[in-house]
């Protein structure tokens, strides 16, 4: 790179040549300038591209999760089955198991297409029961044991249908596919798209997703996100109480105290190692030390916060101690020449005005701490979690998800309705990152200071 | 839990120990409160932290030991009034100190001195951490497991009835296979954009580029990995793979490869553009003043100036590449394999730490212990990456300071 | 030792090498240099003097278009290199800076070797056929920068291992080594000591032999030492242009004298 080659051609240059006329040499110099201005305008234009196909995909994949089918259908609540001793206590009747609700629906639906009068050549029995989805009887049960006076009447109920129906209408499932699926079959479709004529089946937007929990391998329609974003939360709140205090102090020391020796050596060279460990490293730190050492709950958000604080730490460390570092010596000066302690310059007049910045990292921190995965993997946050955690501070030791590895989660299930629900998660997730990222960017603007 | 109990205890306690130890002051200062050495708030702030430290540091002590199996579950309760008594005692003792000379101050500085140096000491107690429980565990696994086996073994099949055979090569050639195409894709795409925006880029291109590629670095990583898995592995497979026969698994080494170069041309660039910066502009114009085009200027002298940064810049890269777990996890497959076919599936060490530690894990199972040698292969690798690179751009950016 | 060929010096009559016409330069919004129409001549040292901020090193990087590099400066009027307008279109600033060669404040030396370093400008323009001529080009320069002495046995030390002066002498050879027809000098001397300082001056004065030389300096003794010509720039204008002698001694304008005189700069 360094040596050229020789010039093949050309003695001293001819003296006197004009400057208008560019000779061979430069012409050809300037061409492999244009061709060297094009590969860094290829290489911008690539990483672009990149970013733009990756967004696309991952939001046009994910747009479907957040609109789902309903079915929308008088259900008569027979009171032989869903209270057999008649007294309307909720306590008993909650001895009556979902699978007698799903007759109840069943026979529902079974009425209405009856009564709607599609005629659909070879419709299965299985075809009209499997159109509702199997989440359907457990919300209509939810229903009921809450409001027992329901019992006995007939009442209008907008239940979930089966999550290939949603597919179909979403356009992921096609009859072609049907054809080839145990789970659905193309009568099935007809008629889903008869009663959508009807007005029974509407697609609309999907709050559940954002609030339900997690559902299992056989309903992918009925999951959500709700316990995964609590759970992240939850971490975030373990992250902030503690990786902002310890980082701040830690920089405060460093940079304003620390003398200059072989131990401080030690911890800067380490922090900025600290920095560079690959995250799951952290993940197996967390399972070794906090959960078999210590002997805290598998996933727990405290073990996952903890984990993700020391993964942040150094992160807030070196922009803490950048923010500090920018605010000039003149300040420190001043400080200690009205008399104060050199502690007392630093946090009555350094910290303040490093708060910006030490804000703006903090937060990029939280952004970085909020999307890692891998660690958490390890401390057993994949688990199936359906029940949302407790509040605070004992909600902490509760089972839950997160965010990001709820996505994981969903994409080791069969059911290709969770690739939704997974990029899904993933809008979600990037939403939260798109917030925290601007309100950096506000601070940074609102409180830039030049010295 | 009685341990927040008595830290929510301890806590009022020191509030009321400021407030005792302030007015304390105020009624010792009498009429000229300059007569005291330090402001009463001082005085206060001292008394609360004698309170608040000694029970602290029982609560921590009692935690430590819990742990450690050494105090039973039952005593916790007794540890609580313990750590009431400890700062009670410290309360009374702060309040007797307080008087005209006592330097509270000085004194309330020194705690906090503590405090500051203890956070800046759980950096170093995280590495003894990472590897303490990445030694004690590989331990472990190498006494149920020859270690020559370990490092030598070419093959990777781990069994449930036991008898596996738990070679590390083939997971380090897909780790290293994976990294190398990432590279391959990062060093040039990330190094180009950082000179076209440094060098060549208006002001309007530079608007917009920048903070795309910013924006391409705040990713998390499992985005990308759901990229790999629902869009570039499929793209691949369908039209390069399988046309050509060259396979027909959507995760592959070349997936994983692409997508985890996308995932670094952020982190190359930024830190391409931090060297390229840091040649000093003089350098710059000594070679544009003897009529070099820009592209000379930047072949010829300020890439071979920021040589060792550039070179630092790729090692960073390349132990980021070596660590990355999710992208790999979504997108190269489970088949330990060697093979060169980039569109076949194999596997990498993280991958192959996150199956053998999710789920059901029996700490006394080969097949789990291996994981932490895994981890500790992974730490070693990456530290030393990272220490030499570290070095070598420090000593760069020293040339040019 | 300086005041070398005073008499010599009042100029036997050369040819008009660079000529400006109603220059002026912007940055962004700034108005730096004002009108400014000067002539050079061919074979002669021309100082330009004037107090820091007067737009003299501003008007110097636009004789070889350096201030191209800079997004927000903006130039209009007519530089003119032997006739030829250095601000035309079909103009290539690379091979105008091969013609105009530039020495800056700060020595520069690439992190090459020294051998390197000279041969660089006659590596990129094309100017040796093969490894001698390149190695006479390298060994004329530095002999005609003085320097061959000092670096003969170790030309593949790196450049950046030699002395402040040195350094500035590698500069000056790497400029010659172009083979150009002027050379300009920014304040060349102002980050080396006296002796060093004297060596450059001494090199300066032979140089004028075979190019047009113009140097930036903002000290008068400087200019009154190695120059013929010496332009004053005061707020972005040119105040004064004349033989050396004449503006250190019976200086036309009054903001002449007051900066001569030491009251303003």
């Amino acid at each position: 790179m360094t040596d050229l080659p020789m010039p093949q051609s050309g003695a001293a240059p001819v003296p006197k040549s004009s400057l208008m006329v560019a000779d061979t040499r430069t012409r050809r110099r300037n061409a492999a300038e244009k061709r060297f201005r094009l590969y860094g305008a290829g290489a911008i234009g690539v990483a672009l591209i990149a970013l733009v196909v990756l967004l696309t995909s991952i939001i046009g994949g994910g747009a479907g999760a957040f609109r789902q089918t309903y079915l929308s259908i008088p259900v008569a609540l027979d009171a032989e089955t869903l209270d057999p001793k008649g007294n309307r206590n909720p306590d008993e009747m909650s001895k009556v198991l979902t699978l007698s609700y799903g007759k109840v629906l069943d026979r529902a639906v079974d009425a209405a297409v009856g009564s709607s009068e599609i005629e659909i050549t070879d419709l299965s029995e299985k075809d009209i029961s499997s159109l509702v989805s199997k989440e359907a009887s457990a919300q209509l049960r939810n229903r009921v044991l809450a409001d027992p006076e329901l019992v006995g009447q007939t009442v209008d109920v907008n239940v979930l249908v089966n999550g290939r129906i949603d597919g179909y209408f979403k356009g992921r499932v096609t009859m072609e596919s049907a054809a080839a699926d145990a789970n659905t079959s193309p009568q099935q479709l007809m008629l889903a798209d008869a009663l959508k004529e009807q007005g029974m089946l509407v697609t609309r937007f999907n709050w559940n997703f954002i609030t339900n929990p997690d559902a299992s391998d056989q309903r992918p329609e009925a999951a959500g996100v709700g316990v995964a974003i609590l759970g992240s939360f939850y971490m975030m709140l373990v992250v902030l109480l503690l990786a902002v205090p310890i980082g701040v102090a830690a920089s405060i020391y460093l940079e304003e105290f620390a003398p200059k020796n072989r131990w401080t050596d030690v911890i800067e060279v380490n922090i900025s190692n600290l920095a560079a460990v690959p995250s799951i490293v952290f993940g197996i730190l967390g399972l070794a030390a906090f959960i078999n050492f210590a002997g805290l709950p598998q996933s727990a958000p405290v073990v996952g916060g903890l984990v993700l604080t020391l993964m942040t730490l150094p992160t807030i460390i070196i922009s803490t101690r950048a923010a500090l570092k920018a605010v000039p010596p003149s300040i420190r000066d001043a400080a200690l020449g009205v008399g104060a302690s050199r502690m007392q310059s630093v946090f009555h007049h350094v910290l303040p005005l490093a708060m910006p910045g030490i804000l703006t990292g903090t937060i990029i921190g939280l952004a970085q701490a909020l999307g890692e995965t891998a660690p958490l993997l390890l401390i057993g946050m994949v688990a199936f979690v359906r029940e949302f955690p407790a509040a605070p501070p004992e909600g902490l030791f509760d089972p839950a998800s997160a965010l990001p590895v709820q996505v994981y989660n969903w994409t080791q299930r069969a059911d290709p309705a969770f690739v939704e629900r997974a990029s899904g998660a993933i809008i979600v997730l990037l939403i939260f990152l798109f917030c925290m990222n601007l309100l950096a960017i506000f601070l940074r603007r609102r409180f830039e200071r030049r010295w | 839990m009685p341990l927040s109990w008595a830290l929510l205890a301890s806590l009022l306690l020191a509030v009321a120990g400021y407030l005792i130890g302030r007015s304390r002051a105020f009624a010792v200062a009498g009429s000229d409160i300059r007569s005291l050495h330090s402001r009463p708030i001082y005085h206060g702030a001292s008394v609360a932290l004698m309170t608040l430290t000694p029970a602290i540091i029982v609560m921590i002590a009692a935690s430590l030991l819990r742990m450690a199996k050494a105090l039973s579950p039952e005593a916790v309760g007794l540890v609580g009034l313990l750590a009431l008594a400890a700062g009670i005692a410290g309360l009374g003792w702060g309040i007797t100190r307080i008087g005209a000379g006592y330097q509270a101050r000085n004194v309330v500085e020194r705690i906090v001195m503590g405090v500051l140096i203890f956070c800046s000491s759980i950096a170093i107690l995280t590495t003894a951490g990472i590897v303490l429980s990445l030694i004690f565990e590989t331990g472990h696994f190498f006494q149920k497991y020859n270690w020559l086996d370990f490092f030598l073994g070419t093959e990777w099949t781990p069994r449930f009835q036991g008898n596996s055979a738990l070679g590390i090569l083939p997971l380090l050639w897909g780790t290293l296979y994976i990294s190398l195409i990432a590279l391959l894709v990062a060093v040039p795409i990330g190094m180009f954009a950082a000179i076209y925006m440094s060098e060549y880029a208006s002001k309007r291109v530079r608007g917009i580029a920048k903070p795309a590629i910013e924006v391409l670095a705040g990713i998390p990583t499992i985005v990308y990995g759901l990229f790999a898995l629902i869009t570039v592995g499929p793209m691949l497979r369908d039209y390069f793979a399988q046309p050509l026969g060259l396979g027909n698994s959507g995760s592959s080494v070349l997936t994983a490869g692409l997508v985890m170069g996308i995932m670094l041309i952020p982190f190359v660039s930024s830190l391409s553009d931090d060297i390229i910066n840091a040649v000093p502009q003089s350098m710059r114009d000594g070679a544009l003043g003897l009529g070099s085009t820009p592209s000379e200027t930047i072949r010829q002298v300020v890439l071979p100036a920021a040589l060792p940064g550039v070179v630092g810049a790729v090692l960073l890269a390349a132990s980021r590449a070596i660590g990355e777990t999710m992208i790999v996890v979504l997108g190269a497959g489970a088949a330990a394999k060697l093979g060169l076919n980039p569109f076949e599936a194999m596997t990498t060490i993280t991958v192959k730490i996150v199956s053998q530690l999710t789920g059901d894990n029996d700490f006394a199972a080969p097949e789990t212990l291996v994981a932490f040698a895994l981890g500790l292969t992974l730490f070693v690798i990456t530290l030393g990456l990272n220490i030499v690179a570290l070095y070598i751009v420090r000593k760069y950016r020293e040339q040019y300071e | 030792m300086y005041d070398i060929n005073r008499a010599e010096s009042a100029v036997t009559q050369q040819d008009i090498k660079i000529s400006a016409r109603n220059v002026q330069v912007y940055y962004g919004d700034t108005h730096a240099i004002k009108d400014v129409n000067v002539e050079i001549l061919d074979k002669t040292v021309t100082a330009f003097i004037g107090p820091s901020g007067c737009g003299k090193s501003t008007f110097l990087r636009c004789i070889n278009r350096m201030n191209d590099t800079i997004d927000i400066a903006r130039i209009e009027g007519q530089i003119r290199l032997d006739g030829e307008d250095i601000y035309d279109r079909r103009v290539d600033p690379v091979q105008l800076r091969a013609k105009v060669g530039m020495v800056f404040q700060k020595p520069n030396p690439f992190p090459k070797s020294i051998y390197d370093n000279v041969a660089y400008g006659p590596r990129i323009h094309g100017l040796a056929r093969n490894k001698t001529e390149l190695d006479e080009i390298v060994e004329k320069s530095l002999r005609g920068s003085a320097l061959w002495n000092e670096v003969k046995d170790r030309l593949d030390e790196p450049g950046t291992g030699l002395s402040g002066g040195q350094q500035q002498r590698l500069c000056i050879a790497r400029a010659v080594a172009t083979a150009p027809e002027v050379l300009l000098m920014d304040e060349p001397c102002s980050a080396l000591d006296p002796i060093a300082t004297g060596q450059v001056e001494e090199l300066i004065d032979q140089l004028r032999s075979e190019y047009s030389v113009v140097i930036v300096t903002h000290s008068m003794q400087q200019a009154a030492r190695v120059s013929q010509k010496t332009a004053f720039f005061h707020l972005g204008n040119l105040v004064e242009y004349g033989e050396t002698d004449d503006i250190f001694t019976k200086p036309q304008d009054s903001r002449t004298e007051a900066y001569i005189s030491g009251r303003i700069g």
